[in-house]
């Protein structure tokens, strides 16, 4: 059926036939709703029910999920394989508590965001004051900066798996993630780097295949197990450092921020950050679970580069397993090296009153921009340093960042109990256990670790040689 | 000139040799261009907060650090909840986010300036420079350059929506400047800080100013809005703008919203809102300016009179058969009616060729036929050939905005 074409201005309009009905009574994708206003029944097609079912949770997922991916970044990867090679699936009950503990704390920092409309360290800016504040960026800094070299020595190594050399590879890495940032449009990009994170769920299947002990694996999983050897303490913290980052918090908040939330539409976006951490955390145990059953029941303990972490996956992949690892990690790196500096840029200019936010031109965010250039032009300088001891720089990062953490929960935990800041999205009981649960774990995981590295200043051994 | 750095640091005494800290200093938001200093706080031993008008004060010293006063124990002691409904420099304004109005941006107060006149101590300035944070770390001791940006352009904000309607005072200052240029300003702030601000407007101004923010900042900073307030600002807003803003929000907040409005503000909203979002009557707006071609140029002047109270747009006036059916037949620009002479006929100098748009077409196709056009707008026919709205070049330029990158030119910046 051809539909004439409209009016064109060739006739004057009053002399025209009127328009087809045909193309009035066209299909519309969306059926709009019927309401009945003042006594008055009519359809609104410019309204449209919210998506129910499936797509409605499709659609909340977001942040949560980049913050749970970019978490299993490559020290991460590190962590959890040497906790698997050396201890084998004895340190599986920590992930389980540690993932409750996580999906807390990271809803509670994106509750403080839709709460407050404000990042982190703006808000202990304005509720702790000025000193208190520069404490907490300092603190960031640190941690962060060590974190994006780890991120770029990830990106390095797996690349070098791929017989690509780094000082190759991680330039071109930093350069592809500023031009992204800066430029391009991030947020298409945050997919791709997303997708590629999906390889890691490889681990399932291979640990699967390696034919583990699941007797083992479930006691593991139930019961805790305790080594005195100072290796199991400093993997212990490691392994609370790099699954609970302060990084995590920084950027769930802001980005809640960014989502442009509101207070009263908060609810439904905890399906998104317990989503994120629950995945994030299945692919933490399953890495154990797969390097536990191929290196260490091998009797293979130490893992020293990214080749002897890829052999876990042999199993699923045979030769191939070197390349997909090396897909995963240098995704999953990727992607926390666009977030970091990201997140750490943001919530300084925030806590400072510059502008901020990748919405930005260069012009308008010159601070944020700037910080965010200095943070990628570290990480990737120190990463390119000839001979860098790879595995002790990253096992060293996730510590410090255990070391960190109880500032940072302690700092949560306040706020998201003020009153005056969270209303009715203040913490409730069984938050505040379980947010204090998680904040008594970590400083007493933390203090016996800085205790035992004193003591061992002193001569002393207290658990006997790892 | 003092800085508020130096001052945390003074102590007060009396004629008695009696020597406290001072703990901070209450200000009085008023009419007066920079507010004035009302009471000093300070603890006793046992913690108890004691104020003390500033009047009692006889001499502020910055040499010796100190504020002379002739008798502390004729300080009052301040209980909790006075204490949270003064306005303490301190706790409320240093570290806060305030406006420089002057710049156009939203900053932090590092550090703030006072002067003492006619034995009144006045909130003259803030520094919101990087200096003021070294010079609040050193506690004064190393002053730097001062970028004290002058208390007399800046709006201070409480992050509470509530606040303006509850009574707190505010400057307003910010209302001088254009609407759009506040929108901009408060698409930088925190949601819950930009829904104070619209609180604090007079509703013309903050009614346009909601029409400008960005989409998903107007729905979030709508929805904190108080509900009398937001119907009111629904009501002045163009019946497109108000009914994209209708349709982001969910369905049964809708339909309250819209169940509260005027009958006559009502009506062209649902109109509008009948049509799914991706059409031609998506993006249409049906405030148009319509005259009956059988009148003079005179009367139509009359007739259209109450009506340009109104619209947002003027360019084009429609001529249709009669006010009734709207028919549609032609068109007039403002200008050909403000030049020709009254007793002319609408009809004769009408144009009668026009390029239309049915309200089902798709938006993208619209939108690019509109810029296309170069004209301001194209009308949007009904069915019957009634004219139902027109597609303005604004409308056109936002629906391609969208659906291109709108980051792209960027790269050229």
């Amino acid at each position: 059926m051809s539909i004439p074409p409209a009016p064109q201005g060739l006739e004057a309009v009053s002399d025209l036939q009127p328009p087809p009905s045909a193309l009035q009574r066209r299909q519309f994708g969306t059926a709009g709703l019927r309401l009945t206003l003042r006594g008055r029944t009519i359809r609104l097609r410019g309204l449209r029910r919210p998506p129910t079912g499936a797509l409605r949770w499709l659609a909340i997922l977001g942040p949560g999920i980049v913050a749970g991916a970019a978490g299993n970044d490559g020290g991460a990867i590190a962590s959890y394989s040497s906790a698997g090679a050396q201890f084998g699936y004895d340190l599986l009950w920590l992930i389980v508590i540690l993932t409750v503990s996580l999906a807390v704390v990271q809803e509670m920092s994106a509750r403080l965001g839709a709460a407050t409309g404000r990042g982190l360290l703006d808000l202990i800016r304005e509720r702790f004051g000025l000193s208190w504040a520069l404490f907490a960026i300092s603190i960031v800094l640190l941690a962060n900066g060590g974190l994006i070299v780890s991120e770029f020595v990830g990106i390095g190594s797996g690349m070098e798996l791929m017989g690509v050399s780094k000082y190759i590879s991680v330039p071109l890495a930093a350069a592809l993630v500023w031009f992204l940032v800066v430029v391009g449009s991030y947020n298409r990009v945050e997919k791709i780097f997303l997708i590629m994170t999906l390889v890691f769920f490889a681990y399932p299947v291979a640990a699967v295949l390696a034919h583990p002990h699941w007797n083992e694996v479930a006691k593991g999983v139930l019961m805790p197990k305790f080594h005195l050897s100072a290796g199991y303490i400093t993997v212990f913290v490691g392994l609370i450092g790099t699954t609970l980052t302060p990084y995590q918090q920084l950027f769930q908040q802001s980005a809640v921020v960014e989502k442009g939330l509101a207070r009263r539409h908060y609810g439904p976006e905890r399906i998104d950050v317990y989503a994120g951490q629950v995945f994030s955390n299945l692919v933490a145990i399953f890495i154990i679970i797969a390097t536990a059953a191929t290196l260490h029941a091998h009797g293979k303990t130490a893992i020293n580069t990214a080749a002897d972490a890829a052999q876990a996956l042999q199993p699923i992949a045979g030769n191939a397993a070197k390349t997909i690892f090396a897909v995963g990690l240098v995704g999953a790196s990727l992607l926390s090296a666009a977030v970091l500096p990201l997140a750490t840029a943001y919530s300084i200019s925030e806590a400072f009153g510059f502008a901020k936010g990748v919405s930005l031109d260069f012009r308008r965010g010159r601070v944020f921009f700037g910080l965010f250039t200095f943070l990628l032009l570290f990480g990737a300088g120190v990463a390119l340093i000839p001979n860098v001891p790879v595995i002790t720089l990253l096992v060293g990062v996730q510590v410090f960042n255990g070391i960190l953490l109880p500032v940072f929960l302690l700092f949560i935990m306040l706020l998201i109990n003020d009153r005056r800041l969270t209303g009715n999205l203040k913490n409730t009981r069984l938050y505040n256990i379980l947010g204090w649960g998680t904040f008594a774990l970590v400083t007493i995981a933390v203090v016996v670790l800085l205790g035992a590295q004193a003591l061992g200043l002193f001569g002393l051994q207290l658990f006997g040689g790892s | 000139m003092l800085t508020h750095s130096q001052l945390r640091r003074f102590a007060v005494v009396d004629t008695h040799g009696q020597r406290v800290k001072l703990m901070d200093l209450a200000i009085e938001l008023g009419d007066a261009e920079y507010p004035a200093v009302e009471y000093l706080l300070f603890r006793t031993r046992d913690k108890q907060v004691m104020c003390l008008p500033w009047r009692m004060v006889q001499r502020v010293d910055p040499a010796q650090r100190c504020i002379g006063v002739q008798d502390l124990g004729m300080a009052e002691p301040t209980s909790a909840e006075e204490l949270g409904q003064m306005l303490l420099l301190k706790r409320d304004i240093l570290d806060a986010m305030v406006l420089d109005l002057l710049n156009r941006r939203a900053t932090r107060a590092n550090d703030l300036s006072l002067a003492e006149e006619d034995g009144t101590l006045r909130l003259i300035g803030a520094d919101t420079s990087a200096w003021g944070v070294l010079r609040r770390l050193s506690r004064g001791r190393f002053a730097g350059r001062s970028d004290i940006y002058d208390w007399k352009y800046i709006e201070f904000l409480r992050g509470d929506p509530q606040a303006p309607l509850t009574g707190a005072k505010y400057y307003r200052r910010i209302e001088r400047l254009p609407p759009g240029e506040i929108a901009n300003l408060s698409d930088s702030l925190p949601y819950l800080h930009a829904a104070e601000l619209l609180h604090l407007l007079p509703d013309a101004i903050a009614t346009d100013t909601l029409e400008s923010l960005l989409p998903e900042r107007q729905l979030q900073v709508f929805e904190e809005l108080d509900e009398q307030r937001a119907v009111r600002f629904l009501a002045n807003m163009a019946p497109d703008r108000a009914a994209d803003l209708l349709g982001a929000l969910e369905p049964d907040e809708a339909k309250r919203f819209l169940e509260q409005l005027p009958l006559e503000r009502m009506n062209p909203i649902i109109e509008l809102l009948r049509y799914p979002s991706d059409t031609a009557g998506g993006i249409m707006t049906n405030d148009v300016l319509f005259v009956a071609k059988h009148l003079t140029v005179a009367e139509a002047r009359q007739a259209l009179q109450p009506r340009l109270k109104r619209p947002d747009f003027i360019l084009f006036i429609y001529v249709v058969d009669n006010v009734d059916t709207r028919q549609l037949c032609g068109v007039i620009t403002i200008r050909t009616l403000l030049i020709t002479s009254d007793a002319e006929c609408i009809e004769n100098i009408m144009n009668p060729y026009l390029i239309t748009i049915r309200p089902l077409e798709p938006a993208a196709t619209v939108a690019q036929r509109v810029i296309d056009s170069d004209l301001a707008a194209l009308p949007v026919v009904g069915q019957h050939g009634q004219i139902v709205g027109a597609v303005t070049i604004d409308a056109a330029i936002a629906q391609l905005a969208v659906a291109g990158s709108y980051r792209l030119p960027r790269v050229f910046s």
